[in-house]
């Protein structure tokens, strides 16, 4: 039994490393409402710094620190500066994006700074090792112990006793108020990203010392964790981040301990989802507190959309119909055919997150299960690739719904978080299910697209095909929008409490929501299957995910041409900029970030 | 107003697209070119290390091709297209590749999902996609234009199983690998391997790529009580897990599969890999010519730097495209039967590389047992750690 003290202890020690990053996450949280996908990114950045300090200026340990953290926080600064405050003004959810576009930016500029090699980080504290239960743990084990608890202990001292705090804590609750009081927001937002930040530098460079190793891939993991940990703990609350994080730990260590290693993150991700159905504002929500955000209406502003006429929509359907008939290489129509596949996804997810106000973070989810579902069927049963698309598409709808049920008593952030958390739940059972999904093998030699007996192989028919499904599915969308179904959507999304006073049904509301949606997803899915002939665990991923909210956001969220757009610009900006070989995807984050600087409302208005 | 803009801007990409490929087919008569392969690659996203890895490779590879004439004069050259190795970008680059005629050969992607994807795409179009790195047992499958040369997990595991259970004289094994297609299959066929010369396997544990804490695995692994631990990583997770078997107090023989075969693992484990057993295709002191050509003349263009697998696996399939040129010529049939016709290509990873057509495989990898002693790879002397 002793084993059970050890995966105690290294639940604990792992929960450590979470916290450093969750307390940065939970500070920004509880100030600006804000999951700053960018902390991850200044994990990295401070992991870096401390790298020069310690390898090229051979820094002592305390010196390190302080010369990361300030760094860092003028990363911070800078991000809140010049990322941020301009869009303060602007829908709650641009600044969102803003932070994804910040991340790929930092990312890159570490990656071409350093390049994307792993390095060596080594810790600068003495190598003594105390026995605890059957493992040891090191001095640096309880420097990071220390750092996080005393951190969350200092910024709760600081939140709840100084004049600073208060101001923090008055423009949590209600910034106008605070102005109003002669608070200075603007100052308050910049202490919060300045202290946020040097933590998020200092735990990239204690957790790079820890496992001697750091690299470019780090931040995106960091950030995933970090968010798990934090909501647990109750978003926006930093002792409840450390609690959440150390739980988060523990529940992985067992997880293991009982099931293997390879179910480790399904326990994460889990543990996530049934707190948020227990308890929506965490673990140490208090039952005064404000609720954590505000209407979902102010979360989605509705802005004045771009009215296309009629004749200009049509003009561009014909267009890109007779395309593979001019002289264009197959390179440009295979480049539309993922905008295609990604504006199937991309409607499904502007129905949701758009029009009925569920911002799913987990949409990749869709496309796997339509994939799985489509390629097993042709391969295993020999259906008709048709008709196994369609089968692919409606098991899309339904266990779609069916799992993202339990989210439907949340709001804003935390349909997100929940979401988010349900993509890498199904992408941990495809990678564990193997009696039946084929497991990290994946699924090869799954039959080309064929309609009717004749297989569509030749680009120019995959791309009709693609583009003709896309077509009807936005038309069928647009006309579901423009029925008392689509007004019924967007009153859950403007005002739940209102729609439900006015006798909708939220919860079958949402679940037709995401039916529709599932569907398109699904067929999407389903098309790429066949279109690649082998998929597995990997093929659709959190990166996918996150590239669908991108495309809503940017093509204005709830708006049907709106998706199309934003699929085609954000599949065809990385093609186009291949001429900057590695700085594309810095220019793509950079490109990004100005579209949401001077579009937040999305490029052609939220409907 | 942002309407017309985002129409002339996507009209106008299409026109320099259009452009583009009249303008390259032009060019394509001028034998003054160089004779051009594509690669398809992570050069960022998470994997990109791999591509610059591949670059080093390539690179080396084209230098001592032109300081030996070039392919009948002409220059051997390549276009990287970045593919983050997402089976997405891999698709449209196939394409790319496939409709653009100064391309007579493919090399990459690196993971599965991205290389198999584009796999039917190369197979229609008859450009051959040369796999170098794609161990997975289905990727040539797609077709007579798949090409491998990567080492066929079936070939190498029995000798990594018969190091670790005829060698090193290990009798209870515990095996943690890569959960991705590579490391399954290996692992497979590692445990089938231990099994038959007479070790019990007994537990093996996957984890997945982003991991990086191994401490609570470790725990099974110290119950399941095994004498040695067998570690199917890349040099980046297997450093991470030797030192935390270190840290939790586990003393067993560590080996590890050739993957790990990298200075970033020496760098990256520190003391925790001092003793770790490692099955490599090749080895500094080697003394077969290829291997001295190959680490002499990569430490002389970088600056000293030890060159790893995957640099290796890169160099030797830059060398084996240009055997195959030299044979097909600029035609893209003519170069995918000289992948039936080429033989005994001089490689690090094989001694001397001739295609098996049936497997479109390259059989028979070279076998160098190495240990880790004083923080170097050192050939194994024969003696238990």
């Amino acid at each position: 039994m002793s084993s059970w003290l050890d995966y105690t202890i290294n639940g604990l020690i792992v929960g450590n490393v979470y916290a450093l990053v969750a307390v940065g996450l939970a500070l920004i949280f509880g100030v600006s409402r804000l999951i700053n996908f960018a902390q991850g990114s200044i994990y990295l950045v401070g992991a870096y710094i401390g790298w020069v300090a310690v390898v090229q200026l051979h820094t002592p340990l305390p010196l390190t620190i302080i010369f990361v953290a300030v760094v860092a926080a003028l990363v911070g600064l800078i991000i809140e500066r010049f990322g941020l405050r301009p869009l303060q003004n602007s829908v709650r959810i641009a600044p969102l994006l803003a932070t994804i576009g910040i991340s790929f930016v930092l990312d890159q500029l570490v990656m071409l700074t350093f390049s994307p090699n792993p390095r060596a980080l080594p810790s600068q504290l003495p190598d003594v090792r105390f026995q605890v239960g059957g493992g040891t743990i090191g001095p640096l084990d309880l420097l990071i112990a220390g750092v996080g608890i005393s951190s969350a202990l200092l910024l709760f001292v600081f939140l709840r006793y100084s004049k600073l705090g208060w101001a923090v804590r008055a423009a949590s609750q209600d910034r106008d108020a605070a102005m109003q009081m002669g608070v200075d927001v603007n100052r308050v937002n910049q202490a919060v990203f300045g202290i946020a930040a040097a933590l998020g530098g200092v735990s990239g460079l204690l957790v790079g010392m820890y496992y001697n190793q750091i690299d470019t891939a780090m931040s995106l993991q960091a950030t995933l964790k970090g968010v798990v940990a934090e909501v647990v703990g109750g978003a926006g609350n930093v002792p409840g981040a450390v609690v959440g994080s150390l739980l988060l730990g523990l529940v992985e260590s067992y997880g293991v301990a009982v099931f293997g290693t390879s179910y480790r993150n399904l326990f994460a991700f889990l543990l996530l989802v049934v707190v948020l159905v227990l308890r929506p504002n965490g673990l140490f929500a208090s039952a005064r507190q404000a609720p954590p955000e505000p209407l979902t209406g102010t979360f989605i502003a509705p802005s004045r959309p771009v009215r296309i006429p009629r004749w200009a929509l049509l003009v561009a359907v014909a267009v890109f119909a007779i395309l593979p008939l001019l002289p264009v290489s197959f390179y440009v129509l295979q480049t539309l055919i993922n905008a295609w596949l990604l504006g199937m996804l991309a409607l499904s997810l502007t129905l949701v997150a758009g029009t009925i106000g569920q911002v799913s973070l987990g949409h990749a989810a869709l496309l796997a299960i339509g994939a799985y579902t489509s390629a097993l069927l042709s391969l295993t049963l020999s259906v008709p690739v048709g008709l196994a698309i369609i089968a692919g598409g409606l098991m899309s709808a339904a266990l779609g719904t069916i799992l993202i049920s339990p989210s439907f008593r949340l709001r804003g952030h935390y349909v997100s978080i929940a979401t988010l958390a349900i993509g890498e739940i199904v992408s941990l059972v495809i990678l564990n299910w193997e009696s039946v999904t084929r497991g990290p093998i994946g699924i090869s030699g799954i039959p080309p697209l064929s309609l009717f007996g004749y297989d569509l192989i030749d680009p120019k028919s995959v791309y009709w095909f693609s583009f003709t499904v896309m077509v009807v599915l936005a038309l069928l969308q647009a006309r579901l929008l423009s029925s008392h179904l689509g007004r019924s959507f967007r009153a859950i999304r403007d005002d739940d409490i209102a729609a439900r006073a006015y006798g909708l049904s939220l919860n079958r509301y949402k679940s037709l929501a995401f039916i529709f949606g599932g569907f398109a997803a699904g067929v999407s899915g389903g098309i790429a299957a066949h279109l690649y002939s082998y998929i597995n665990h990997e093929t659709f991923n959190t990166q996918q995910s996150i590239l669908a909210l991108t495309v809503v956001i940017l093509g204005g969220l709830g708006n049907v041409v709106g998706a199309v757009v934003g699929a085609v610009a954000l599949v065809g900006l990385p093609e186009v900029f291949r001429i900057a070989a590695e700085y594309r995807i810095l220019i793509y984050g950079i490109v990004l970030l100005l579209l949401v600087r001077f579009r937040p409302q999305g490029l052609l208005g939220t409907i | 107003m942002s309407n017309i803009n985002r129409r002339t801007l996507v009209k106008g990409s299409l026109a320099a697209a259009i452009a583009g490929t009249a303008l390259s087919r032009a060019a394509f008569a001028d034998t003054a070119e160089p004779i051009l392969l594509g690669v398809s690659g992570p050069l960022t996203g998470p994997n990109a290390q791999y591509g610059t890895q591949w670059k080093q490779g390539f690179d080396l590879a084209l230098d001592d091709i032109l300081a030996g004439g070039g392919i009948n004069g002409r220059k051997l050259a390549y276009q990287f297209e970045d593919s983050q190795s997402d089976p997405r970008q891999s698709v449209a680059i196939a394409q790319k590749f496939v409709s653009d005629p100064k391309i007579v050969l493919e090399l990459g992607d690196f993971s599965s999902p991205a290389s198999m994807a584009a796999s039917p795409i190369y197979q229609r179009g008859g450009l051959v996609q040369f796999g170098f790195t794609n161990s997975h047992p289905d990727f040539t499958k797609g077709g007579d234009f798949m090409w491998s040369t990567s080492v066929s997990q079936a070939d190498e595991q029995p000798l990594l199983a018969a190091y670790a259970v005829k060698k090193l004289g290990l009798k209870k094994l515990a095996v943690l690998h890569l959960n991705t297609d590579w490391g399954r299959t290996s692992r497979d066929y590692f445990n089938n391997a231990a099994k038959e010369y007479g070790a019990e396997i007994a537990i093996t544990e996957g984890y997945i790529a982003e991991e990086r804490d191994f401490r609570s695995t470790l725990v099974r692994v110290r119950d399941a009580n095994p004498d040695g631990l067998v570690l199917i990583s890349y040099y980046s997770d297997g450093a991470l897990i030797a030192r935390q078997a270190r840290q939790v107090g586990l003393k067993q023989v560590i080996c590890a599969a050739s993957s790990v075969y990298s200075p970033k693992f020496l760098e990256l484990g520190g003391d925790a890999v001092e003793d770790v057993h490692v099955g490599t295709r090749y080895f500094p002191e080697d003394p077969r010519p290829e291997v001295q050509k190959f680490i002499a003349g990569f430490k002389k263009k970088y600056n000293g730097l030890e060159p790893d697998a995957f640099n290796a696996y890169a160099y030797d399939a830059m060398n084996m495209a240009a055997a195959v040129v030299r044979i097909g010529g600029t035609d893209r049939k003519a170069i995918r039967d000289a992948f039936t016709k080429v033989k005994d290509v001089p490689s690090v990873i094989f001694g001397t590389a001739t295609f098996d057509v049936a497997s479109r495989r390259v059989k028979g990898a070279m076998n160098a047992e190495l240990v880790v002693r004083k923080g170097q790879f050192a050939l194994w002397d024969g003696k238990p750690t």
